[in-house]
């Protein structure tokens, strides 16, 4: 309602409504004067009525020429008398209005106007003025807040510049009087929220009262409730925003919002209705009028061409109501309405009505539902405890787990570590062992052995890197074993060598490609290879022993170079069989999202196989899908184990969330082929005993070794000549019995290696 | 020194908060009541709602668009979920409008289609970009909730942006998933199962659509496209389903019946795919697998209704919400359990499994009277249920096929008992054709089923006396066909030319069937009294009453064959034998299937060996 529209204002106070008028009093002989007059109305119930309680006036200038105005009133605390008075603002121009007096006068219980505070300004004052407690006039003029009080001593101005502010008053026994604003920080270019005390100067963090983002949009607000909790203030605010909005906080932070219906807000006041609860009444430009409920925070009512709203127990009650004026006159109220929303209506048009109050039963519920809500706190806090407990055991696992996998990491490093620089470029030429020549031995059905034969074959030997968990693997087109990356301060733990024996620490990988034709000649091919192994001067000192030790022996049948590296892959990399299965949501296409991940290709040679070969070094991953139903299949991954646990997060992330993933096989297969090799190596150790028992001449030298081949073929051709050696028969049933028990055990763990071979299932024979 | 977190983070929290409690619902599992999950979701879009209006409050600013993008999608989702689908499509207009202030571009269209491109391109490359397409994809959801599939049609080239939005809001690796996490809103349906409901969805709708305009060899290759689409079994099955019925369209019954059978597969609780498969059965005249799925299909339906079934990745909207198209539930639509109880029972006794077809009758009776019925989709073209007292009858006609008089003639008694105070003195029934003007109802509603207790009256007495009958007591046999008779001859016809056959004009079908029904009841009760009377030697009336029932009802062999053996028992062979000859002749035999049961020609009694009067007749010819 603003300030230049009449020349009469109304105030709501001391359960009386007070009109202010400026009029030109009739003055004393030639000097008119300008006066102002008061005229305090009591509500009459009976009558529907105002009636004149009292009245007066107080002369405020002499002259005649000088334009006397009120710019505002309200009723506010006076601080040292502890007690609410209406107050005005008046202002006095003088006839060149060169100058401005204001004065602020309060009326007094014995119906006196007295004159409280008095300044004089060089402007007068255009936009919002603010009367606050204390009383405390205050006003912006350009870019600055300027207030005054009986404390003040004067005119005295915010030492802040506030691009944006926003004035507002902590709760009557609080006392203080605040502006909150946005001051712009000079190194940076945001600003933050300031607020400051204007009673003692002290300067605090705004965002207290209201979050930063709202300052600029805020129009107006009432703070609801204060109070310093460990010197910290902690108050509840509603700013009404021009985004008509009205918005609780509570510390800063929004709790609710209600939209209002109207625009440019300009005050909202607070009207306790007693046991209903409290409704917030905001007062918009142009008139309007809305009340919101505080406890719901919904729109309870609202007016329109309400020319001024004032809030107090103008029923003498007990508790607040609202008087909405429609139109008044100086001496009375022409239309009104002093209405709670909970009962109380009077009307100057229709006889008194009470709507119905909103019913008890609501606020009952409500304290029901508080105390209900009080127990649940509790239980939800026991909860909560028991959940951060689980929490942190499970991070205990998850590290524990990230521990397990990584832990063999410092073993590679170790290892690495011990070979050291020799290492370094592998491979080396000079590094790489030899093979000289490679023989065969087909044993055929019949149990007879053939003619050893010395094949010279193109071979290549290379070391493999350490099995089940190097990053490192090979690179598709020779199995030069690359850097180990990990840097050499990684090693954290020990890892005893006894678990696991030397074999494991070192493999070897011996490719020999002949042709087929011998082979597939005998119905049943059991090829033995045995690897003679000659340490040469500059050969690790790992390799000590000179025993011809088979490691693994995996029969690769492959037409073309191409095929013979990814049958090599799929032979080098570990393996996982997974079983996907989707109960409740079909899978889609899943060849063709792995397909679109980076990187991957399709192999010609086998194309339901993918390659995979993502960032890092030589990380090779082979996958090869198999759709059973549309809601199951099966995955197997060639990589290694990180990555292969990389791999499946990801496609987990990708899969539906009912998904089950089921490890159907896992990287055992070096087991099985491991026990075969074994039992090989046990077989030939026996044959060894049993028929070396001649002079085994050392086979450290190149005629030392030809020494054996000379003695071999010497009893070969003596067995072609049926000229057996004599034999003891028992000797010869118990050398018997044992070579069959090691070719039997031999047999059984081949089966047992070919069964989980990838390379028998998928490839088979290709001639 | 401590941060308090900023309003934009508290909002982040509140709406995590809120995405949490409402996955919480789904991983609750599929026990959830519908009720409770109901109200929780009303609660989360409340939360959702108010959460945005804080949001909205403050300033626009691009450092919490995302947000509020993200907090208008999960709002949105809410509403759409609970079919508010105006308030949805408000939230949409305004986020596309906000977008759009956003990025400086102004549309002043009102062309949904047109403002759609506009915000898109205006987002084009920047952060919004995903957040944008995910909002595109809720207004189709919007629009295949409310079936305007011409929108679909026309943004078709943005669903190859489809692909961009799943890789867009996540490419699943693992890193950027953890990054994202800490500092962004989470959303409460995944932006990658959204888009795969909406388009195997979409497929089934058009796919629907095109198969009800008859074009179902474009809607088959639709739907098989669709049935590789990752979704929920139950939408995988639908497209099996559907695919079947447009194999059934273009009549390919074998190819039909697979893909019903793979519908089955994939979700064993569609039960339209049974339905479907028990039709075609039916078609194909393959009376044991139309028992078999018949049966199938009734424990299938009488199996407690099922909870809505675990959601899984796309709660909280439920297919049930997009499919709800008329062709579409035309095209879902099954019978109720009680009428395919009755269907099986019907079909049990027709087909000669007579004992199994009492049972079912049985069972339906018990059933019908404990009130007991599922609500289940019950589609009333689809479902077939005589009246209760017709059932009786014909369970009592299926009864007494399987020798079993005494209980039909209780089952009779019941029928008897209820109709007889209902029956009229006389009634009159009138030719439809002789009606002028529009009404062609014939009687009034009330008429109709005076006709029909009587029918129903007539029918229980002539069952009463074919038990009678069986039992050889044709005392009480004629008795009884006495009453039938008696019942029917109240009927009077005001056109004396009256054909008995069903009227082609199909003008009242009803009518045609009572009159029909009357005719033939008239025939077979003169006619088995006639016999009875045979048997008890009064040939006399024997004759009388079986040369009436020849006048009544020509076509009726039983009462030729008789009539002539009673000639030839009175001495008169060779009236007999042109009797007989008579009755071989006839070639008319109206299809037994449209017959109620109960009037259907007995398989007990006294019967006539044809053979054996051909000897005869060939004697007569000798001598």
């Amino acid at each position: 309602i603003s300030s230049d529209r009449k020349h009469s204002e109304t105030v709501g106070a001391l359960l009386r409504t007070i009109s202010f008028n400026c009029k030109r009093a009739p003055g004393t002989n030639d000097n008119e004067g300008s006066e102002l007059i008061f005229c305090s109305l009591s509500f009459e119930r009976e009558g529907n009525t105002f009636l004149k309680a009292a009245d007066g006036a107080a002369v405020i200038s002499r002259k005649r020429l000088a334009h006397v105005d009120i710019v505002k009133c309200k009723s506010v605390t006076d601080a040292q008398k502890r007690a609410t008075a209406p107050c005005v603002l008046v202002i006095k121009k003088s006839e060149k209005r060169s100058s401005f007096q204001y004065s602020l006068l309060t009326l007094s219980s014995s119906n006196r106007l007295e004159p409280c505070v008095e300044f004089k300004l060089p402007y007068q004052m255009k936009g919002d003025v603010y009367i606050l407690q204390g009383p405390t006039v205050l006003w912006r003029h350009e870019g600055g807040v300027l207030y005054t009080s009986p404390q003040a001593e004067g005119v005295r101005q915010v030492p802040i510049h506030f691009s944006h502010c926003v004035v507002g008053e902590l709760p009557l026994h609080k006392g203080q009087v605040f502006v909150l604003g946005l001051q712009k920080l000079p190194e940076e270019s945001t600003s933050q929220t300031l607020g400051y005390f204007v009673e003692d100067g002290q300067v605090f963090d705004g965002s207290v009262i209201l979050p930063h983002l709202y300052i600029s949009i805020t129009q107006c607000i009432l703070v609801v409730a204060a109070d310093r909790v460990d010197g910290v203030l902690k108050c509840d605010v509603v700013a009404a925003t021009s985004n008509r909005q009205l918005v609780y906080f509570e510390n800063g932070v929004v709790k609710d919002v209600c939209q209002l219906p109207f625009e440019q807000p300009e005050n909202i006041q607070l009207v306790n209705t007693g046991k209903y609860g409290c409704l917030f009444a905001v007062s918009f430009r142009e008139g309007h009028v809305c009340t919101i409920w505080k406890e719901t925070f919904q729109v309870a009512a609202f007016w329109s061409s309400v020319s001024s709203i004032h809030v107090d127990d103008f029923l003498g009650c007990g508790t607040d109501q609202m008087l909405l004026v429609f139109k008044d006159r100086v001496i009375a109220l022409e239309e009104f309405l002093i209405t709670d929303l909970c009962g109380i209506s009077f009307s100057d048009t229709e006889a008194p009505k009470t709507s119905p109050p909103p019913s008890e039963n609501y606020l009952l519920t409500l304290k029901a539902l508080e105390s209900r809500l009080q127990s649940g706190l509790t239980v939800l806090q026991e909860l909560r405890r028991e959940v951060t407990v689980k929490e942190s055991v499970l991070r205990q696992s998850v590290k524990a787990l990230t521990d397990v996998v990584s832990e063999r990491e410092p073993v590679l490093t170790q290892h690495e570590q011990a070979l050291d620089d020799k290492i370094h470029d592998i491979p080396a030429a000079s590094s790489k062992p030899r093979i000289d020549k490679l023989w065969h031995r087909t044993t055929e059905d019949t149990g007879q052995c053939s003619r050893p034969a010395v094949v010279q074959t193109q071979s290549q030997m290379f070391w493999l890197p350490a099995p089940c968990y190097s990053p490192s693997s090979s690179s598709s087109s020779s199995f030069s074993a690359s850097t180990f990356p990990e840097p050499p301060a990684k090693k954290s733990k020990q890892h005893n060598a006894n678990s696991t024996n030397d074999l494991n620490a070192c493999r070897v990988a011996v490719t020999a490609v002949t042709k087929l034709t011998p082979l597939l000649n005998s119905g049943r091919v059991k090829c033995h290879v045995m690897l003679h192994y000659i340490q040469t001067p500059d050969a690790f000192s790992l390799m000590s022993n000179q025993r011809p030790v088979i490691l693994t022996i995996l029969f690769l049948f492959c037409p073309d170079e191409v095929r013979e590296d990814f049958l090599s892959l799929l032979a080098v990399l570990d393996h996982w069989v997974f079983h996907i299965d989707s109960p409740e949501y079909s899978l889609g296409d899943i060849n063709g999202w792995i397909q679109k991940r980076v990187g991957c290709k399709k192999i010609e040679v086998s194309p339901q196989y993918l390659l995979l070969n993502s960032s890092g070094p030589s990380a090779l991953m082979l996958l090869n899908w198999h759709q059973i139903t549309p809601f199951q299949g099966e995955l197997h991954v060639h990589s290694s184990q990180l990555q292969m646990f990389q791999f499946l997060e990801s496609l987990l992330a990708y899969l539906p969330e009912s998904c089950s993933i089921q490890p159907l096989k896992s990287a055992g297969g070096q087991g099985a082929s491991k026990m075969f090799a074994l039992a090989l190596e046990k077989e030939l150790r026996l044959k060894e005993k049993c028929f070396g028992n001649k002079e085994t001449p050392d086979a450290g030298s190149v005629e030392g070794l030809q020494k054996c081949r000379e003695m071999c073929q010497k009893d070969l051709e003596r067995s072609n000549m049926k000229l057996s050696p004599l034999v003891d028969v028992g000797q010869y049933r118990r050398l018997i019995q044992s070579m069959s028990k090691v070719q039997l055990n031999g047999d059984l763990a081949a089966l047992l290696d070919i069964q989980f071979s990838p390379l028998m299932c998928s490839s088979g024979f290709h001639g | 020194m401590y941060q308090p977190p900023s309003l934009l983070e508290k909002w982040i929290q509140e709406n995590n908060e809120l995405v949490n409690k409402c996955k919480q619902q789904e991983a609750g599992g599929g026990v959830v009541s519908r009720d409770h999950s109901q109200s929780s979701l009303r609660w989360c879009s409340s939360e959702f709602h108010k959460l945005l209006r804080k949001i909205q409050g403050i300033p626009p600013h691009v450092d919490h668009t995302q947000l509020e993008l993200a907090v208008v999608c999960n709002t949105c989702v809410c509403f759409t979920a609970q079919s508010q689908f105006s308030e949805a499509e408000l939230l949409l207009k305004e986020a596309t409008e906000r977008v759009l202030q956003m990025t400086g571009n102004n549309a002043d269209t009102s062309d949904p289609l047109v403002l759609w491109r506009a915000v898109l391109k205006s987002a084009g490359n920047t952060a919004l970009h995903p957040h944008v397409l995910y909002l595109l994809c809720l207004q189709w959801t919007l629009w295949l909730a409310k079936c305007q599939l011409e929108n679909i049609g026309e943004l078709q080239e943005m669903t190859s942006l489809c692909e961009t939005v799943c890789d867009g809001v996540g490419d699943g690796s693992p890193s950027e998933a953890k990054r994202r996490l800490a500092k962004s809103p989470l959303l409460v349906m995944d932006p990658k199962r959204l888009t795969e409901l909406l388009q195997i969805c979409t497929s089934i709708a058009q796919g629907a659509e095109k198969l009800n305009e008859g074009r179902s060899s474009e809607a088959l290759s639709d739907l098989q496209a669709a049935s590789t689409m990752p979704a929920t079994r139950a939408l995988v099955a639908y497209t099996h389903l559907l695919s079947g019925s447009c194999l059934a369209h273009m009549n390919r019954p074998q190819m039909a019946l697979q893909c019903y059978k793979k519908a089955l597969e994939t979700d064993s609780r569609c039960v339209c795919a049974l339905y479907r498969s028990m039709l075609i059965y039916r078609q194909l005249g393959n009376t044991q697998a139309e028992i078999q799925a018949l049966r199938l299909l009734h424990s299938t339906l009488m199996l407690p209704p099922a909870s809505e079934p675990v959601l899984g990745g796309i709660h909280p909207i439920s297919p049930s919400l997009l499919l709800s198209s008329q062709s579409l539930s035309r095209l879902f639509s099954v019978p109720s359990a009680l009428s395919v109880l009755y269907s099986l029972a019907l079909k049990c006794v027709l087909s000669g499994r007579v004992t199994e077809g009492v049972e079912h009758y049985l069972d339906l009776l018990a059933a019908l009277h404990s009130e007991d019925q599922h609500a289940v989709k019950v589609d009333a073209e689809v479902s077939v249920l005589p009246r209760m007292l017709e059932l009786y009858l014909e369970a009592g006609t299926a009864l007494l096929i399987t020798r079993r008089p005494a209980d039909c003639m209780a089952l009779c008694n019941e029928v008897i008992s209820t109709t007889l105070e209902l029956v009229p003195e006389k009634v009159v029934l009138e030719e439809p054709e002789e009606r002028i003007g529009g009404d062609a109802r014939g009687l009034s509603v009330e008429g109709e089923d005076k006709v029909a207790m009587l029918l129903w009256a007539a029918a229980a007495y002539l069952l009463q006396g074919h038990c009678h009958a069986h039992l050889k007591d044709w005392k009480q046999a004629v008795t009884h066909y006495t009453r039938c008779i008696n019942l029917v001859v109240k009927v009077r016809l005001k056109n004396r030319d009256f054909q008995p056959q069903i009227p082609a004009a199909d003008v009242n079908v009803k009518h045609g069937k009572d009159l029909c029904a009357l005719q033939r009841m008239k025939g077979l009760s003169l006619a088995w009294r006639g016999i009875s009377f045979t048997q008890m030697d009064q040939l006399r009336e024997a004759l009388r009453d079986l040369q009436l029932s020849l006048q009544a009802f020509p076509d009726y062999t039983g009462a030729g064959l008789w009539c002539g053996e009673v000639l030839w028992r009175l001495g008169r062979k060779h009236e007999a034998a042109a009797c007989w000859e008579k009755t071989w002749s006839l070639t008319t035999q109206t299809s037994v299937e449209k017959l109620p049961l109960y009037l259907q020609d007995p398989q007990s009694g006294p019967l006539l060996d044809s053979v054996e009067l051909r000897l005869r007749i060939q004697e007569l010819g000798l001598t």
